[in-house]
């Protein structure tokens, strides 16, 4: 579905968070990768909305590991980006560097 | 000590986790809610990041919550109606915000003092002990049906400690039985004072599950010997403040009655014990001996004294234990035919024993009653609130139901906005009772006397608390919300959407619930205005009321020569020496013993044979020196009084004086003098009658009261009364050193009898200070009220007035007509009003001290007032009524 869509910033911003975190990707590190890196503030109720909707679109796969004491004996759900997932940052990415060709954004 | 594990993890508050499992589906419920656990208990957010967190995921932004997971059922639907509901009707709130405010202040004040009252029953009834799985302690009472000769040292339904061991070694329910007895000492040492303390069984503190903050609790051991254990364990409080909180304290000992105890350990922070009064410390029950001198109580098996709790064996349920003790307690009572004994087991709490819940409920009761009425009137202001806007809200209800809303809907959307009301009258009302009930406790707390320990109530918001006030917030909002619905919701469609709504005789029945509204609020009112007049004329007739002694400069010292050690001997000789120095002291009129002192609260009974014929009674007794009377400022109207001859050294009490209601209503018409009573196998003669006084209560002169003379026996618990010229602080002092330098060790209770009249006056004061303040704010509502009704009453019929006003009534006219129809609801409410106030007052006359429950100036000043305010609220629209241009009206709308 929506094969030529443009992903939203904070799309943008999470899948590349689960690139850099790699087999590591569930609700706690992607949260936190976020909030290091961008300076701001995130919560759960974003970031999953987030999350379930791009496995909609099929960018993500997850799936739940076992049950972990230190978690109140809860499951953690793993986030991994697929090709399509791939394609769509790049598809992005190339996005906003064609629109940004020849702009030099220290001058303006 | 902390759990090395389990230290670092932080708990997640218990409601945002419940709301999380509520709102969100299976899955996402398991993912989010484990990765806030994670970061909560591992990180160091606050609390208050977990709820912004969980906020994030249970407003309806967040998509993925349990109705969407699962759109076949739509479980959520339901929800789903409801919050469109919530948001209309926060809309239309918000839009009428002089509405909303004033519903929600009357609200919260009458929700506000019923929770107030809850707050105080909860902490003393409901409230479970602070003790480790406190619903797993329970309370055991006895009540007797048929004949007891029991002997009662606290209460009857307290137990024996014979009777303790047989419910011990039997019962097969309880993994722990312990029993106490509250105990008043005399603390030694450098600063010597009267403490209230614990004696309980070695087992107190295991089946409480509390163990000692500090050194070790009691052991089996402790618990064998009479007399032979003298430990202690002490109360946080106390240790903090007498002992500045110092753990080398444990291996010492304090000095009490005149025994040197070892602390063994300190009790945890926060635990009082397990009745009212917080105890300072717990000494094994064995030392009973020492705590209560003079008694051998663990020896009798036919005395109530202990109280008893006992621990559930797990997987036990209350009624399996009550059924268990029960047929302990049948073997108990073959020793007592024909005695049959009831068993209380109930969830332990500060107050559990039959007779006080008794009163307590009493008590209770009318106090909610009161309060009751104040919400009451706040409900009948808001449902004529709510009527009035269903009226002008009619065309946009008729529209509703035109374009298909069903009459339920509509119902439910109105219902909404009142329970919505309520509820924020209900959070305004927690906030306000959380404020008054620890004003009230600081007052009451203050208004005991200073040698009473304080008490241990915890009136710290609880999940209780918050339920009642939900509850009756809910149940307020269907009492206003529930009658005006329904109302609004009937609209005659046609005439509304033609704007025929302001006719001449739409809304019979509305206005007919109106009026019946407005005497519902006056009646009640009249009631609540009633029971604050005959309060405060209580009041007024206190702070006058005559004792019949006198009570300036007199000063009263309480000894505790009993928990001193002294026998009755001992004590003879303390208490000749003592009158001796303190006769000498300047300024001093005159100094007598007496076994109480008038009007400390303590009283004292005993069964004669009197009278003519002779019959058994129950009369009150006093034992006084000869100087009492004169000291008092009692005259003997007849006969004589006691001579110093008769008042020193006497072992029998065969004299008395009586007082004039003891001879009217023992020998009526016949002279008392020379008469003779029984006491056991004593005669007693009459030599004199004493003017009548106030002596047990200040609300009433004594029905019966004969003085005895002081006897050897008894001696050890005498009191000083001495009347001076001098400033009774400054005597309190000199007997104070005279007292020392016969026994240093023992304690004064000094105070004049003038503070002991002015604590019974202080009830009466708070009650009719809380009366007023309720009478009132009900006063103030009912009145808004039948403005509100009457003004509304002529705007809609401004037509009306207008037409009367073309056919030629004249200004009389229609003041007369608005003001007669609209003070008719308010006279049929004064009628029922004063019927109910009269039988209110009948119930009060206890609390009233000489003032006729039926007082013709309260019951006609209170409603000549409450008709004047009702005149008022009815003429100010009436004289709009005149005012109306007809021309005008007749055009409007």
């Amino acid at each position: 579905m929506a094969a030529r869509d443009y992903l939203g910033e904070f799309e943008h911003i999470v899948l590349l968070a689960l690139l850099r975190l790699g087999p590591e990707a569930y609700g706690v590190p992607i949260r936190q990768e976020i909030e290091k890196r961008t300076k701001r503030a995130i919560t759960v109720g974003s970031l999953y909305s987030t999350l379930d909707r791009l496995e909609s679109k099929g960018y993500v796969q997850s799936w739940f590991s076992d049950p972990t004491p230190a978690r109140g004996g809860r499951a953690k759900r793993y986030f991994r980006v697929e090709p399509l997932g791939v394609k769509a940052i790049r598809r992005s990415q190339k996005a906003l560097s064609v629109m940004l060709e020849g702009l030099d954004l220290q001058k303006i | 000590m902390k759990d090395p594990i389990t230290a670092p993890f932080k708990t997640p508050p218990r409601l945002a986790c419940w709301l999380l499992r509520l709102r969100l589906s299976k899955a996402h419920y398991e993912c989010i809610a484990g990765d806030l656990f994670e970061e909560y208990s591992t990180g160091g957010h606050p609390a208050s990041w977990f709820w912004q967190q969980t906020l994030s995921v249970i407003t309806p932004k967040f998509e993925h919550q349990k109705h969407s997971a699962s759109q076949g059922t739509n479980p959520m639907n339901l929800f789903s109606g409801f919050a469109k509901d919530i948001q209309y009707a926060v809309r239309t709130l918000r839009l009428n915000v002089g509405f909303t405010a004033v519903a929600v202040l009357a609200l919260g004040f009458g929700i506000g003092v019923n929770t107030t009252v809850f707050t105080f029953l909860n902490a003393v009834a409901l409230r479970p002990l602070p003790v480790r799985d406190a619903s797993s302690i329970v309370s055991i009472y006895q009540t007797f049906r048929g004949p007891t000769n029991r002997s009662v040292d606290g209460a009857i339904s307290y137990f024996s400690y014979p009777e303790f061991q047989t419910y011990r070694d039997q019962n097969k329910t309880l993994s722990g039985i312990a029993a106490s007895a509250l105990v008043y000492v005399s603390l030694g040492g450098t600063t010597p004072r009267s403490l209230a303390g614990q004696i309980v069984t070695c087992n107190y503190f295991t089946v409480l599950g509390r163990t000692p903050a500090l050194g070790r609790e009691f052991t089996k051991e402790e618990c064998e010997t009479p007399n032979e254990a003298p430990v202690a364990v002490l109360g946080h409080d106390f240790w903090s403040s007498q002992f500045h909180a110092d753990p080398s304290l444990i291996g010492k000992t304090i000095v009490i009655n005149r025994r040197a105890l070892t602390v063994i350990g300190v009790a945890p922070k926060g635990f009082p014990g397990t009745s009212l009064v917080p105890a300072a410390f717990w000494a094994p029950i064995t030392m009973q001996p020492t705590m209560i001198p003079g008694r051998k109580n663990l020896e009798k098996s036919n005395l109530s004294w202990l109280e008893m709790v006992g621990r559930l064996e797990p997987g036990v349920s209350i009624s399996q234990a009550r059924a268990d003790l029960s047929v302990i307690a049948d073997r108990i009572d073959q020793t007592y035919v024909p005695r049959k004994t009831v068993l209380a087991v109930d969830v332990a709490t500060l107050l559990g024993d039959p007779e006080s819940r008794t009163i307590l409920f009493a008590g209770g009761s009318a106090a909610l009653l009161a309060v009751g009425l104040v919400l009451m009137i706040a409900c009948a202001n808001i449902a004529n609130l709510m009527l009035a806007r269903a009226a002008a809200r009619q065309k946009e209800i008729a529209i509703r139901l035109a374009t298909g809303a069903s009459r339920w809907r509509l119902v439910r959307m109105l219902l909404t906005e009142s329970v919505l009301i309520a509820v924020m009258g209900g959070a305004a009302g927690v906030v306000m009772a959380n404020w008054s009930s620890q004003f009230l406790l600081q007052f009451v707390v203050a208004s005991l006397p200073s040698d009473l320990p304080g008490v241990a109530l915890n009136i710290e918001l609880d999940l209780r608390i918050l339920g009642y006030a939900f509850l009756i917030s809910l149940l307020t909002s269907a009492a206003f919300g529930l009658a005006p619905a329904f109302q609004a919701t009937r609209v005659d469609l046609n005439s509304a959407l033609k704007d025929e709504g302001s006719g001449l005789t739409t809304g019979a029945s509305r206005s007919w619930l109106r009026a019946a509204l407005v005497s519902v609020q006056v009646s009640v009112c009249l009631v609540l205005l009633v029971a604050a007049g005959l309060l405060m004329r209580g009041l007024q007739a206190a702070q006058s009321v005559d004792p019949g002694f006198k009570t300036t400069n007199t000063l009263t010292a309480e000894l505790d020569l009993k928990r001193q050690g002294y026998t009755d001997a001992r004590a003879a000789v303390f208490n000749r020496q003592l009158v001796e120095i303190v006769s000498g002291f300047p300024g001093i009129d005159a100094v007598s013993l007496a076994g109480l002192i008038p009007l400390s609260g303590s009283n004292r009974e005993t069964v004669v044979e009197m009278g003519t014929p002779p019959v058994k009674r129950h009369i009150r007794i006093n034992s006084v020196s000869h100087q009492y009377f004169a000291l008092m400022g009692i005259p003997i109207v007849r006969g004589r009084g006691f001579t110093e001859a008769e008042t020193r050294e006497r072992t029998l009490e065969d004299i008395a004086v009586i007082s004039e209601a003891t001879a009217r209503r023992f020998w009526p018409g016949e002279d008392p003098v020379g008469k003779q009573m029984r006491h056991e196998d004593t005669l007693i003669e009459v030599i004199g009658v004493a003017r009548d006084a106030r002596s047990t209560s200040l609300s009433a002169v004594d029905s019966t009261y004969v003085y005895f003379p002081v006897t050897e026996t008894g001696q050890s618990t005498l009191s000083l009364l001495i009347h001076s010229s001098e400033p009774p602080v400054a005597v309190a002092r000199r007997v104070r050193s005279a007292v020392g330098s016969l026994d240093s060790a023992v304690i004064v209770n000094a105070k004049t009898i003038q503070e002991y009249v002015d604590f019974w006056k202080k009830p009466s004061l708070l009650v009719a200070a809380v009366a007023a303040t309720l009478g009132f704010v009900g006063l103030l509502l009912a009145s808004v009220g039948i403005y509100g009704v009457i003004s509304y009453g002529v705007n809609r019929r401004i037509r009306e007035m207008g037409i009367r006003i073309t056919l030629g009534a004249d200004t009389r006219e229609i003041l007369t007509l608005v003001v007669g129809q609209g003070m008719r609801p308010v006279l049929a409410g004064l009628g029922v009003g004063l019927l109910a106030s009269a039988g209110v007052a009948k119930l009060m006359s206890f609390a009233l001290y000489g003032v006729n429950p039926i007082d013709p100036l309260t019951f006609i000043g209170v409603s000549a007032c409450l008709t004047a305010v009702a005149l008022l609220a009815c003429y100010l629209p009436a004289r709009r009524a005149t005012r109306v241009d007809p021309m005008v009206a007749l055009r409007y709308e």
